[in-house]
């Protein structure tokens, strides 16, 4: 028994280290975004100019809206396109696939969730987002344009649509994970319910995803968070321009790959640094955001 | 008299285990019949042959014939057997996502049994005071089935299961799980529907009381094979199998 309790505490700094790491981060990203904030104000959140002045703060324009509209947006993309494939590969694999199939299908998905995203970001940019513009986009503007989504014409593969395709691709492996754990977390008695009363294999996996909808949310917020997060991807296929539209054939930015591309020239000009920073602080707070709730929803998602 | 089940020589291995053997049974319509035996003697695996549940087992292989009503199952598609022939576990296991209601209401509404919302109210009033809970719930039908005890959970099953209007209903230890109380009350509500319904009912059971109490035959299955099949209470104050005998006496289970 003593020896439990001098384990415990002799254990209790590696705990505490993250908890410390943790708060340590949140402290230095907010310290540093402050003079930003301060000097700037909403506009830093309300505007979507960006042209630094090396003369001083005064002539400097910063505006974080873009990004930001640029990182919800292609993260809702990507999350509304993995959904759907993510519920379909769960039920593949959990309940129509015979077990090789079934084990190659994991594996694979286990595979794409450890590939360095700079593979994704390349395949992006050489391979998906020419193929894109020329048989999706065009087509789908000929034949849909009247919709305000596809209005515009698609000049390239390089833009916000492109980046949520590729950001839905990178996310799957982590959703299906989520999702999966929350099917096989289902008490065969309520299979073998569902199914005694009749239901067919559409009607059982609706009764299915309706018993694992918290799992289901968890793993669509955690897919969530993952996109906005994700960096040099995104920079490769988004057009990096900073543009609000409503079309999703136009280019845009997102608040990783603003920093990404603008860190190395921040040093130059005042303020910039803090600016970026501050846009660090948003994604950590969206980050978190989901993240939690998504904890919450696994928790609830338990049925047994 | 007409037979709304007749089992011929069905035999079924489970992983290779031959877990029934050469099963003959035929049951009457709107009668009873209580499967009793010990545990592990195939009682379940016998029920779920005759909704064909036992197919979902993997490396399961079923030999033989099942007619209900003159149709052969195995030949037929199984949601329909399912509709047809419905089945309570014997956890009690309503959805746990979706209310009280819904949990009768899903089983019509997937069969499409009913064409308007007060049809399908009626429906669900009508399984619900089958199953003798009506008066417990009907002030909470839209509340999650969570909020109730584990014997109206089950005979919230056994709701769901009725309003299917099943011709056959079949219950695998319905009261194992279960107080005296809410038995009882699953006892008076498969008598009643055997009474004033016509259904024809199967049930599981390792107590020979109830299978006397309740049933109108009993068969006796030990090791798989059908050792003893006979009017209820015959059977049980004379069996003429030794098996039998020892099993009422409590020697074997």
């Amino acid at each position: 028994m003593k020896g439990d309790k001098l384990l415990y505490y002799s254990l209790l700094p590696f705990a505490a280290v993250v908890i410390a790491a943790f708060i340590l981060l949140f402290a230095v990203i907010s310290y540093t975004s402050a003079p930003a904030i301060k000097e700037y104000g909403w506009r830093l959140f309300t505007s979507s100019a960006w042209s630094p002045s090396e003369t001083g703060p005064k002539s400097s324009k910063y505006g974080l809206l873009a990004p930001l509209y640029g990182t919800l947006v292609s993260s809702i993309i990507a999350v509304i396109l993995a959904l759907p494939v993510t519920i379909s590969t769960v039920l593949v694999i959990e309940e129509y696939a015979p077990p090789q199939t079934r084990d190659l299908i994991g594996s694979l998905i286990e595979i794409m969730a450890g590939l360095p995203t700079i593979v994704y970001g390349l395949w992006g940019l050489e391979v998906l987002a020419p193929i894109l513009k020329v048989h999706v986009y065009s087509p789908l503007h000929q034949l849909l344009g009247f919709i305000p989504l596809f209005s515009c014409r698609p000049f390239s593969g390089y833009n916000i649509l492109t980046a949520g395709i590729l950001l839905a691709i990178m996310v799957l492996p982590y959703m299906v994970a989520v999702a999966r754990d929350a099917y096989r977390s289902i008490p065969m008695t309520y299979k073998e319910a569902a199914l005694a009363i009749g239901a067919n294999r559409y009607e059982y996996a609706k009764i299915m995803m309706g018993m694992i909808k918290p799992g289901l949310i968890a793993s669509a917020l955690l897919g969530f968070g993952r996109a906005a997060g994700e960096t040099v991807a995104v920079a490769l296929v988004i057009g990096n321009v900073p543009l609000i539209s409503s079309c999703l054939f136009k280019p845009g930015y997102t608040i990783s790959s603003l920093i990404a591309n603008q860190f190395s020239m921040a040093p130059l000009y005042p303020y910039m640094m803090n600016v970026l920073f501050t846009g660090g602080l948003i994604l950590l707070i969206i980050g978190v955001a989901a993240n939690s709730v998504a904890v919450i929803m696994i928790s609830r998602s338990r049925l047994r | 008299m007409d037979h709304a089940i007749i089992v011929e020589k069905l035999n079924v291995w489970i992983r290779g285990n031959h877990v029934l053997k050469d099963i003959d049974l035929k049951v009457p319509q709107g009668s009873v019949t209580a499967i009793m035996g010990p545990s592990g003697s195939g009682k379940s695996t016998l029920l779920r042959s005759i909704n064909r549940l036992v197919e979902l087992v993997p490396g399961t292989r079923v030999k033989g014939k099942v007619m209900v009503f003159g149709r052969d199952i195995y030949s037929e598609d199984p949601y329909r057997v399912r509709k047809d022939v419905t089945m309570v576990s014997q956890t009690p296991n309503p959805f746990p996502h979706m209310s009280i209601y819904d949990n009768v209401a899903i089983g019509p509404k997937i069969h499409k049994l009913v064409k308007s919302k007060k049809e399908l109210d009626k429906l669900v009033r009508w399984a619900l005071e089958k199953a003798m809970l009506w008066d417990e719930v009907k002030d909470r039908l839209h509340e999650p089935p969570t909020v109730l005890s584990g014997g109206q959970q089950q005979r919230l099953c056994l709701a769901r299961a009725l309003a299917l209007k099943p011709k056959i209903l079949m219950l695998d230890e319905p009261t194992a799980n279960i107080d005296p109380v809410n038995s009882k009350k699953i006892e008076e509500a498969i008598k009643a529907l055997v009474r004033d319904e016509g259904i024809t009912v199967i049930f599981v059971t390792h107590t020979p009381a109830q299978a006397v109490r309740v049933s109108d035959f009993i068969a006796f299955i030990y090791n798989g094979r059908i050792v003893e099949y006979g009017p209820s209470r015959e059977l049980a104050l004379n069996p003429t199998h030794e098996l039998t005998e020892k099993f009422l006496r409590g020697e074997i289970g």
